[in-house]
């Protein structure tokens, strides 16, 4: 492919493709990190592609990772509206791991449509503009006379047509626009509307590729156990009964990789099948040397996370005067709220095919950062990034957890010692005893407000265990960049206090969707339900008295789209008609804003004595301009799901260093029988486009905690609510 | 005598130690993939296939016991996606990952040969076996109701 033509703003690029035709590229940072906003600072390279063929069909690249959240659909339906191609005539790939070409791919931190969607979108105008200027040299016009419509160009005057596929050849020898005019609302064909997901054939076939699926000529299959305690070593092994079962090729031993999302040490075996690595897995005879956290146990930790936020602890944040603020206080309220470890469970587990050969290396993984594999396995194999080639496949959900590549490394290093391709797939147990866990978490907060419920004081402590230790293991407490939320937050509180409490790592911590907002939601939108009737008012109209109360400049905006989402949520649910619920019946209320979107729920429950039944959820939400009505509501419905869960049930315990958890009988995710009516309420919003992958989860928890307390005067501090013994 | 199984509508010899699950067997063995691998206990549904037109977990049945057995995968439910369930759930958008719904549909229409005109409450317990991690189970339960009417047209 040769460049055809450049803009001056190194932004895009334009060339003909090898069968005829226009490719157009973007040029995005490379090095931009899922979870950071300021994208422009880092240098400029080629980006994801679109391809028109001279038969019309459009092609796309997804250079996101897909695991269930839809990306794939509402990136391209983006570009194919600025484009006015015919949604129809576009198919999408996953695109290879390549920053150099495709910009940052880290799957995360529901940055893809923040950091991805304006660029695109620049790309697919700047294509219609082309494929217009080329219609109007052949017509021999101004290009100002001719319109785009439906994968063609018109002539007003003469009534002439030529499609996008005529078009294409000679699009690519236009120059490429200075700047673009992207589309304004009215003019959307995709953007804001109901798309389906475009993976949807395939699936109900049966015929979409995962992590699990890949196959090789020549393959052979792993299953491994991990050695149970982070820092653990493997003692002493004896893999005869292992390697007498038939089938058996080899055992393998893997070190701990001490880097970030290196493999924290196990024993492998590799068969003709998974099912026989597996059974010989279990006939191992391993002795581990369990190490320093080797007595973690997360029932007294919690205690002491407790102990660490209900003393003074270290200084974050400071403004105005909080003795004073607590002092001339009318009232004053204290709670402390507390969380467990959380692992994410997707339904395919971690499962990755690589195959390392003395000059090549190739991966087939789901994966959310193909670039972390590149790196990792760089390390591990003493080769560069750029030598290993990385396809991504479909993730069967990851919520996270498909960040790290623990597991692909281990693949890689079996390949190695086997000189094969492999496929390992962790088995369900060691996807829940090996996680990368939500961090288990105490906060106290201590607040005083006048007569009328005005807050005067405001002081909040934190500890959790940090996802800065897998960077930084000498980290013993959360760090100030871990507080933005928690400092931040839209009350407009003048004499306030944060501080981090003592919270080692015990075990890997990562990130889980939604994050921290999961603990800084429930603690704020419950403390705020607990104030409200220290003040003697209903929950909504005290929400309202302290957004409209707020005088900070900063924080207007947040106060006004958070008041407005829980208001409309409230509305939605019959807060209004609530006194004609059964006595036994009650709305709770909770909004929280993550991830620069603005989601907030309305609970309806039913309490009878210590049985808690969720009738029905209203969620209202402002990600800004939505993308895909579809998508987004699929992710609220699923972020109910998952907020449920965790909220009333799942919990991973640690026992003598190790997790206790094994599978879905002791770790009870929801099931479709518990499930309330879910509905959805979008806000119709001209702000930019934000994410959605996360955002829904952080409100479930402390909205249902305040419909629990509504009901029965039960407050529930301490999430899940109702966990199981294991 | 060699043992030999029928999976959609083909004969295959079990040739496999007659321990290994049926899911193993279909995954390794022949490389047929659409049926899932999500606990290996029985207690998730990803695996689900039909067993002589009954749904049955993959991962816990041996493959041994399923000699001249008829053994229907996802894809072997219908000739081109068009069964009311695959239709359904195109209809009301079910998948997000995708990962769990050829089991979730295996064992629906399973239940809906037994049961063609469900109430909610029965879809909610003949579904339970069935984990979503994404949450689609609002859309998999319209998406049952509406196959079960649509059924209940063709017969009528
Ligand atoms: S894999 Fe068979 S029930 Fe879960
Ligand atoms: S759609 Fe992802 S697990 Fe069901």
């Amino acid at each position: 492919m040769s460049i055809a033509n450049e803009s001056r703003r190194k932004f895009l690029k334009a060339s003909t493709l090898a069968t005829g035709g226009l490719a157009i590229s973007i040029h995005l940072p490379a090095h931009a990190i899922a979870f950071s906003d300021n994208a422009q600072e880092s240098t400029f390279s080629p980006n994801a592609f679109i391809h028109i063929q001279d038969n019309g069909d459009v092609l796309i690249y997804c250079g996101r990772c897909e695991m269930g959240q839809g990306i794939n659909t509402a990136l391209p339906a983006a570009v194919a509206d600025e484009m006015d191609a015919d949604w129809q005539k576009v198919t999408v790939k996953q695109a290879d791991g390549n920053e150099e070409k495709y910009g940052p791919q880290a799957t995360g931190g529901s940055a893809s449509i923040r950091v991805m969607l304006t660029p695109m979108r620049e790309a697919g105008a700047s294509a219609k503009v082309m494929l217009i200027a080329a219609a109007a040299k052949v017509w021999n016009v101004e290009p100002s006379t001719c319109h785009a419509q439906k994968h063609a160009v018109y002539h007003q005057a003469s009534g002439k047509k030529l499609s996008y596929g005529e078009l294409a050849s000679l699009a690519a020898k236009q120059t490429v626009p200075e700047t673009v005019t992207l589309k304004a609302k009215k003019d959307f064909n995709y953007i804001g509307k109901f798309i389906p997901n475009q993976n949807i054939e395939q699936i109900i076939k049966g015929q979409l590729t995962y992590g699990v699926d890949t196959k090789l000529p020549g393959l052979k299959y792993a299953a491994i156990v991990h050695c149970p305690v982070l820092g653990g070593k493997l003692k002493s092994l004896n893999d005869k009964d292992a390697r007498a079962i038939k089938g058996v090729i080899d055992v393998v031993v893997i070190d701990r990789l001490a880097i970030p999302y290196g493999s924290i040490g196990g024993v492998a075996v590799v068969a003709d099948n998974s099912w026989t690595a597996q059974q010989a897995v279990k006939k191992l005879n391993i002795d581990w040397d369990l190490g320093e956290n080797a007595h973690y146990d997360t029932k007294k930790y919690k205690a002491q996370l407790v102990k660490n936020v209900e003393a003074p602890a270290q200084l974050v944040t400071e403004r105005g005067n909080l003795t004073e603020g607590l002092t001339n206080a009318a009232k004053t309220l204290k709670a402390t709220y507390t969380g467990g470890h959380l692992v994410h469970a997707p339904m395919e587990p971690n499962a990755s095919v690589v195959w390392v050969k003395d000059d090549s290396c190739e991966v087939w993984a789901a994966t959310q950062s193909p670039a972390d594999i590149q790196k990792v396995l760089a390390q591990f194999l003493g080769r560069e990034a750029k030598d290993i080639e990385v396809h991504v496949t479909m993730s069967g959900g990851a919520f996270g957890r498909k960040f790290k590549c623990d597991y692909v490394h281990e693949a890689a290093a079996i390949s190695q010692k086997i000189n094969a391709p492999v496929q390992l797939t962790w088995t369900r147990e060691e996807d829940t005893k090996t996680g990368y866990y939500h961090s288990i978490n105490a906060q106290h907060i201590e607040a005083g407000i006048d007569e009328q419920g005005n807050i005067k004081g405001w002081l909040h402590r934190v500890a959790f265990p940090s996802i800065g230790t897998l960077f930084n293991p000498a980290q013993i407490r959360p760090s100030d960049g871990d507080f933005s939320a928690v400092d931040n937050y839209p009350y407009g509180i003048e004499n306030f206090r944060s501080e981090s409490g003592e919270a080692k790592a015990h075990t890997r911590i990562g990130w889980y969707r939604a994050v921290y907002a999961i603990f800084y939601g429930f603690s704020f939108s419950s403390f705020t339900d607990e104030l409200a009737y220290l003040a003697g008012k209903d929950p909504l109209t005290y929400l309202n008295q302290l957004y409209d109360n707020n005088t900070n400049p900063d924080q207007q905006e947040q106060a006004a789209r958070s008041k407005h989402v829980v208001n409309l949520a409230a509305k939605k649910a019959g807060w209004f008609e609530r006194d004609k619920l059964p006595k036994n019946q009650a709305i709770g209320l909770a909004v929280h804003y993550s991830f620069q979107s603005y989601v907030a729920m309305a609970v309806r429950v039913e309490v009878n004595d210590e049985d808690i039944k969720v009738l029905q959820v209203d969620s209202a939400i402002d990600c800004g301009q939505v993308l895909n009505v579809n998508g987004a509501t699929a992710q609220m419905e699923g972020a109910v799901v998952m907020g449920m869960g965790l909220a009333l049930r799942t919990e991973v315990t640690f026992r003598e260093g190790a997790v206790v958890n094994t599978n879905f009988h002791n770790y009870p995710v929801m099931r479709i029988n518990e499930m309330p009516q879910v509905n959805v309420h979008i806000v119709d919003s001209e702000h930019p486009s934000t994410g959605l992958g996360e955002p829904g989860v952080a409100p479930f928890a402390p909205a249902l905690s305040n419909a629990v307390f509504a009901a029965s005067g039960k407050r529930y501090r301490d999430i899940p609510f109702k966990p199981m013994s294991v | 005598m060699e043992k030999m199984i029928i999976i959609n509508g083909e004969k295959y010899q079990i040739d496999v130690d007659s321990n290994m699950p049926l899911l193993w067997f279909l995954r390794d063995r022949l490389e047929i993939t659409g049926t899932k691998f999500g606990c290996g206990a029985g207690l998730c549904g990803a695996c689900t296939v039909h067993v002589d037109g009954v749904a049955t977990r993959a991962c816990v049945t041996p493959v041994g016991a399923l000699a001249d057995k008829k053994v229907t995968t996802i894809e072997g439910l219908s000739v081109d996606g068009d069964h009311p369930l695959q239709k359904a759930w195109v209809e009301n958008n079910v998948p997000q990952c995708g990962y769990c719904q050829a089991g979730q549909i295996m064992n629906a229409a399973s239940f809906l040969q037994q049961n063609p005109t469900p109430s909610s409450d029965e879809i909610d317990n003949a579904m339970q076996g069935n984990i979503c991690r994404c949450g689609t189970y609002q859309r998999i339960k319209k998406a049952i109701a509406d196959a079960a009417d649509e059924l209940a047209k063709e017969v009528s």
